[in-house]
């Protein structure tokens, strides 16, 4: 136990070495936090091109002219993100924001938001969808019979209902990004991972820095898992 | 009852899949205010489509409808402002399961007439009161029976004043014992003068409601006439042998 004690002084406190911990979860607090807004962002911006372009395509096709095909265009460009985004690994679209896109930015925390950020509006998109698709069409065609134009229906009827469906998803989405944005090191950032990986090298000790990451890690996870339960508890009471 | 035709509808065609399914075959009929039209027919005749062309929920492939002389089915036309003028009650009633009763109620014309809140409430409540359901105003549909649920929905259509009332098979989602309650505010709702296109396979309430009935037949308008015509003298073998198996 004593020498426990004394691995554990000499790895995380000797040289304060635990600010290096402490800077690393930062970032990954950081990156995750922020790539969850681009993500909603940008999830509920494609989620709406893609449903309301399934749901009135047959309408709007009548009508033609420039807003059918604007929305046609933007609906291909919309598969086309969710089809690239989702068939490639997220550390090689994490590479080529950092030696591509950005090549000549050196902000690399704001490359990894930008990066974890589009890639997940990808997932976050799929998951509004499908929770609108969940929602029954009945739903749908009782307001657009009262008068309730498209966007109104999605507004007063359809979203509200498709929230709750969608929340515990959601969340779960980003607990994931929290594990996901591990491989930030890649373009040099130090996130949580990599100070665990430098404090490893600089000890020449891998058990208690590696151990001590992943338990932080868990914490996270644990802690939002537990928060996520209590809110579809919530939503399960209120539903009516 | 006026001679205003409130619905025209001029060789309506839905055809699917190219044009192997035709759902609605060369389709002329209309409605004049205040009147009450039954729509009969096997099931996949084409019933609900015909009906659901009518507010434009199924858009048509060819021909016109006309409501109040304006063509809706002109792509220039707004469709919403003449939804709201045409109530629609579905077989399973979708309504709104996460609002109250009264929410239900008030949300369109509060939204879409402007109306206020105390005025939407109050014309709710009487509407409730008249079908009998005012102690549940603050419920959850989920907390009702079929046949309150059918006829709530019969009163949200109801609270934006509509013209005309659309119902595709109220009763058929329904328990045999609670198909008399949803009938009976048709009824009075026929009798207070309002225009009804009904689809429904009760002949008895269509031979008593009734003042044209419709039979369809994959698609295509077979036989229309008065209840008496339909029921006591079909010509068609199609409507009498369809007439043998309902009754
Ligand atoms: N979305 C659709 N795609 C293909 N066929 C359809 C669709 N909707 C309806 N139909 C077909 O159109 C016909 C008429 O359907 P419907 O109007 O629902 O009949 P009814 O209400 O009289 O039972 C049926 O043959 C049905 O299979
Ligand atoms: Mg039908």
């Amino acid at each position: 136990m004593s020498d426990f004690i004394t691995q554990f002084q000499f790895v995380f406190l000797e040289s304060e070495r635990y600010q290096l911990v402490l800077q690393g979860l930062l970032a990954t607090l950081e990156i995750t936090f922020f790539a969850v807004l681009i993500g909603i962002v940008l999830g509920t911006l494609v989620a709406s091109v893609r449903s309301t372009y399934d749901k009135n395509q047959e309408e709007l096709k009548k009508h033609g002219g420039i807003g059918y095909f604007a929305l046609a265009v933007a609906n291909v460009i919309c598969k086309i993100y969710l089809t690239v985004i989702r068939g490639t690994p997220a550390v090689v679209q994490l590479l080529i924001a950092y030696f591509i896109i950005f090549a000549s930015s050196n902000n690399d925390i704001q490359i990894a938001i930008f990066a974890f950020g589009v890639n997940s509006g990808a997932y976050v998109a799929e998951i509004i969808r499908a929770g609108i698709m969940s929602v029954d069409n009945g739903q749908f065609e009782a307001g657009r019979s009262l008068g309730f134009t498209y966007v109104q229906t999605m507004i007063y009827v359809i979203i509200p209902q498709m929230v709750k469906n969608v929340l515990p998803a959601l969340c779960n989405e980003f607990i994931v990004l929290i594990k996901e944005t591990s491989v930030a090191g890649y373009i040099g950032i130090m996130d949580l991972t990599k100070a665990g990986d430098l404090i490893r090298g600089r000890t020449f000790s891998a058990f208690l820095p590696l151990i001590g990451v992943a338990a932080i890690y868990l914490f996270l996870v644990m802690i939002l898992t537990w928060l996520v339960g209590k809110l579809e508890r919530r939503l399960r009471v209120n539903e009516r | 009852m006026s001679d205003k035709k409130i619905i025209r509808v001029e060789h309506l065609k839905k055809y699917y899949k190219g044009d192997k399914i035709k759902a609605l075959d060369d389709i002329s009929i209309d409605v004049t205010e205040g009147e009450v039209v039954v729509i009969i027919g096997p099931s996949g005749s084409g019933k609900s489509t015909l009906l659901r062309s009518l507010n434009l929920l199924e858009i048509p492939t060819d021909g016109d409808i006309y409501v109040d002389d304006v063509a809706i089915t002109d792509p220039k036309v707004n469709i919403n402002k003449h939804r709201q003028k045409m109530g629609m009650v579905f077989q399973h009633f979708n309504l709104f399961p996460n609002m109250t009763i009264l929410r239900n109620l008030t949300i369109a014309p509060m939204k879409l007439l402007g109306v206020s809140k105390a005025d939407a409430e109050g014309k709710a409540m009487e509407l409730l009161e008249r079908v009998g359901l005012a102690d549940r105003a603050g419920a959850y549909p989920d907390q009702l029976s079929g046949g309150q649920k059918q006829r709530i929905a019969i009163v949200r259509a109801l609270c934006m004043n509509p013209e005309i009332m659309l119902f595709d098979e109220p009763t058929s989602a329904l328990d045999p014992e609670m198909v008399g309650e949803v009938l009976d505010v048709m009824k009075e709702l026929a009798s207070d003068g309002m225009s009804m296109v009904v689809v429904t396979h009760e002949m008895g309430f269509a031979r008593e409601v009734a003042d044209k009935v419709i039979f369809m037949d994959e698609g295509q308008l077979i036989e229309e006439g008065t209840p008496e015509e339909i029921f006591d003298h079909p010509k068609s073998e199609r409507l009498q042998s369809f007439l043998q198996k309902v009754i």
